[in-house]
């Protein structure tokens, strides 16, 4: 899978779990600050990406991704 | 002792002391006479020795009566009773006692005393009547009220209360030894227990203070209270309000909480707030304004500010109820609509207009979202507070009476809660198996769970499961470490006595146990081998001893379902692999929960802060205030268990490497 459907699946998790436009989600967002993903949120952001990706994630590791970049850097190292 | 000599009588005459027959008052040899000021007599009265002094408010007083009538009292040495309004009558006064400035002190012939008096808990339209004793504990009134389904069990049960009732009747009040009972109103049949402090009170009427000189009761300023037994080391005060209530053995009643038809067990605290009906189990805390508990059962429960329950549709009249399982809380001005029960360890935030009904998804965030009710089951397995709660709990027992009543299994991770941790996985399975995946949300007990997180949850219980029957099984073989081949190890794994029904656990009361211990016990109850509340309470306390064996027996039953063998027939290469997925779950918890725990300083907690000030002074400032990661006793306390985790499971690959 290239980064580009990677981002693509993201945005679409990303837009579905929060409630939001897809156009909102910008690579350089912060969950927290710029999307309003409190923890609970979190929680069903990483279980969107699994679904999505058909991964299981390293939790520790993924509760330390910030971003939407890293959100795709991150799921990049588990689909390839 | 004899009656006063025709001098005695004239000195006392002297000394402003009338009597209506003083043939019928008797003083004792070393009573002295001048001690006897304004003093009336009336029917059988005998004073003990009163040439000592009592210490009354840092003051050291002399001992004797002034200014008060006193009518058919037995008087014990050493008592000092002084400005007394009408009249203290029909009571017994222990040695060393104080009453000062008191509007009235009676007691009514054939008194019970409070006890007898019928407390509708839980159901406020009645149908869960409990009977206040003084020897109630949280384990017999529970009986009493959620295990009606049997009329030979209801009606046992009764008879015990009515001889306790019967016991409790008395011809005369009691002020026990070295209590203290000042500047109170009017007291009308109370039994005043020994080293208590009754001060400031409003009105006292009809009940018991049960007290101890380990721990002394104290019932304090503007209290009011009808119909009522404190127990040994309880604070009322601040003006509570107690109507048909029982406060339990060292619970704080205070800041005006008003209190009607409850009943509060160990260690319970009730401020400002209203409580209906309401049977608080051990460590049920409110503490602020607006909350009204109403028509439920809680123990272990923390209500935040404004926490609201309903019980009444307007239909059939307040007939519904709640069951809070241990270890919930509710956030500030949440509501919830009874009929409602919640498993245990949840957390309730925000309003609820559904009928919630999670009993077996325990560990869970109970929220509002999109306006309808949500849960995501076993978050709360990941949060610090949890594991702050377990910590707290038995550092927070207060009670130093000799007798403990209220019998309390303090753990977080028993066979109680993670089998309902088994139980929700399964739930939790099933739901994703049979959801399809257009689905945004699924409907369960009243509640939403999102389809995404049906996997991810019942991936929480699964660490939680694994994490304490794995630790389990591990204790032990770390306590065999002495054995020589894995024959002796696969011994001390053998369980002991097995239940019948190992996986069926219930809470009676904030004491956990086998559901097959209870029947047990109900059978006995029954049969009349159990026939008092003495003797209840002491085959309580034998259950409570076999916790141990029996929850070793759920460990057993449960880790030979959850991995196909028995902990006594693993072998030393399965036995490795289950160290591993102990670390897995465990590490994956403890991971969490450290995260959680260091999200207390992060950029959110720190909005209130640094006012004015640059962004490196509102940081400085922060931790002035707060502290750091580094400098948190409980982040670092986390911190320090992820390596003694580390290094025990070394310890452990170390040992199994030996056999």
């Amino acid at each position: 899978m290239d980064r580009s459907e990677i981002q693509k699946r993201v945005t679409s998790v990303v837009a579905s779990v929060l409630g939001i436009d897809p156009a909102e989600v910008l690579p350089a967002s912060n969950f927290v600050f710029d999307l309003g993903a409190d923890s609970l949120k979190s929680v069903e952001l990483v279980a969107g990406f699994e679904e999505a990706f058909d991964i299981d994630m390293d939790a520790d590791k993924a509760r330390e991704v910030q971003t939407v970049e890293g959100a795709v850097d991150f799921i990049a190292q588990y689909v390839k | 002792m004899p009656s006063p000599t025709q001098a005695q009588i004239a000195q006392l005459a002297a000394q402003g002391c009338t009597a209506e027959d003083w043939s019928s008052v008797s003083l004792d040899g070393r009573a002295d006479l001048t001690r006897l000021r304004n003093a009336h007599f009336r029917g059988v009265v005998s004073v003990g020795a009163n040439d000592a002094a009592v210490s009354v408010d840092g003051l050291d007083l002399p001992c004797g009566i002034y200014d008060a009538i006193v009518s058919d009292c037995a008087i014990g040495a050493q008592v000092r009773i002084a400005r007394v309004g009408s009249v203290v009558a029909r009571y017994d006064i222990g040695d060393g006692t104080v009453i000062q400035d008191v509007a009235a002190l009676t007691a009514d012939a054939g008194s019970t005393f409070g006890a007898g008096t019928e407390v509708e808990t839980v159901n406020e339209g009645g149908g869960r009547v409990v009977r206040l004793v003084p020897e109630l504990s949280a384990q017999s009134a529970y009986l009493q009220v959620f295990r009606g389904h049997s009329e030979d069990l209801r009606r046992a049960l009764a008879r015990m209360v009515d001889n306790a009732v019967t016991t409790a009747r008395r011809e005369r009040g009691v002020v026990g030894a070295n209590a203290r009972v000042l500047h109170c109103g009017v007291i009308r049949n109370v039994l005043i227990g020994p080293h208590a402090v009754v001060r400031g009170t409003a009105l006292l009427d009809t009940g018991t203070i049960l007290s101890c000189a380990e721990h002394p009761t104290v019932v304090g300023e503007a209290v009011q209270a009808r119909h009522f037994i404190v127990a040994e080391g309880a604070s009322v005060t601040g003006g509570a309000l107690l109507e048909k209530a029982f406060v339990g053995q060292a619970c704080r009643i205070d800041k005006q909480f008003s209190a009607e038809s409850s009943l509060f067990f160990a260690n319970c605290e009730g401020f400002h707030g209203e409580a209906v009906s309401i049977f608080a189990g051990p460590f049920t805390v409110t503490h602020h304004k607006s909350t009204l508990l109403i028509a439920a059962g809680f123990s272990f429960y923390n209500a935040g500010s404004g926490t609201n329950q309903s019980n009444h549709m307007y239909k059939l009249g307040p007939v519904h109820q709640g069951v809070f399982e241990r270890g919930t809380k509710t956030g500030s001005f949440s509501y919830v609509l009874h009929e409602t029960h919640v498993g245990p360890f949840s957390v309730i935030i925000g309003k609820h207009y559904t009928n919630i009904n999670t009993p077996d998804l325990p560990f869970a965030y109970i929220h509002e979202s999109e306006g309808q009710s949500a849960i995501i089951p076993g978050m709360n397995l990941l949060s610090v507070g949890t594991v702050r709660d377990g910590e707290k709990w038995p550092r927070r027992d207060g009670r130093r009476a000799t007798v403990r009543r209220d019998l309390i299994s303090f753990g977080v991770f028993t066979p109680f809660t993670v089998e309902k941790m088994r139980a929700g996985r399964a739930v939790l399975l099933r739901l994703h198996e049979s959801t399809p995946k257009d689905k945004a949300s699924v409907q369960y007990g009243g509640v939403f769970i999102k389809r995404l997180l049906l996997r991810k949850c019942a991936r929480y219980y699964a660490q939680g499961v694994t994490r304490y029957l794995n630790g389990k099984v591990l204790e032990r073989i770390q306590a065999s470490s002495s054995e020589t081949s894995w024959d002796g190890v696969q011994k001390a794994l053998r369980p002991g006595a097995m239940l019948r029904d190992p996986f069926s656990w219930t809470d009676v009361g904030g004491l956990l146990m086998p559901v097959e211990r209870l029947q047990a016990l109900e059978d006995e109850i029954i049969a009349g081998s159990v026939g008092s509340l003495q003797e209840l309470g002491d085959r309580l306390s034998v259950i409570a001893g076999e916790f141990a064996q029996d929850e070793w027996s759920y460990v057993c039953a449960a880790f030979a379902l959850e991995n196909g063998y028995a902990p006594d027939a693993m072998s030393r290469e399965q036995a490795q692999e289950m160290l591993a997925a102990y670390d897995e779950a465990t590490g994956a918890l403890h991971s969490a929960i450290v995260d959680d725990s260091k999200k207390e300083f992060a950029a959110f907690a720190r909005i209130g802060f640094g006012l004015g000030m640059t962004e490196d002074e509102r940081t400085a400032e922060f931790t002035a205030v707060r502290g750091s990661t580094e400098t948190n006793s409980v982040v670092q306390k986390l911190m320090q268990e992820k390596v003694a985790l580390a290094e025990r499971s070394e310890r452990l690959a170390q040992l199994l490497s030996r056999f």
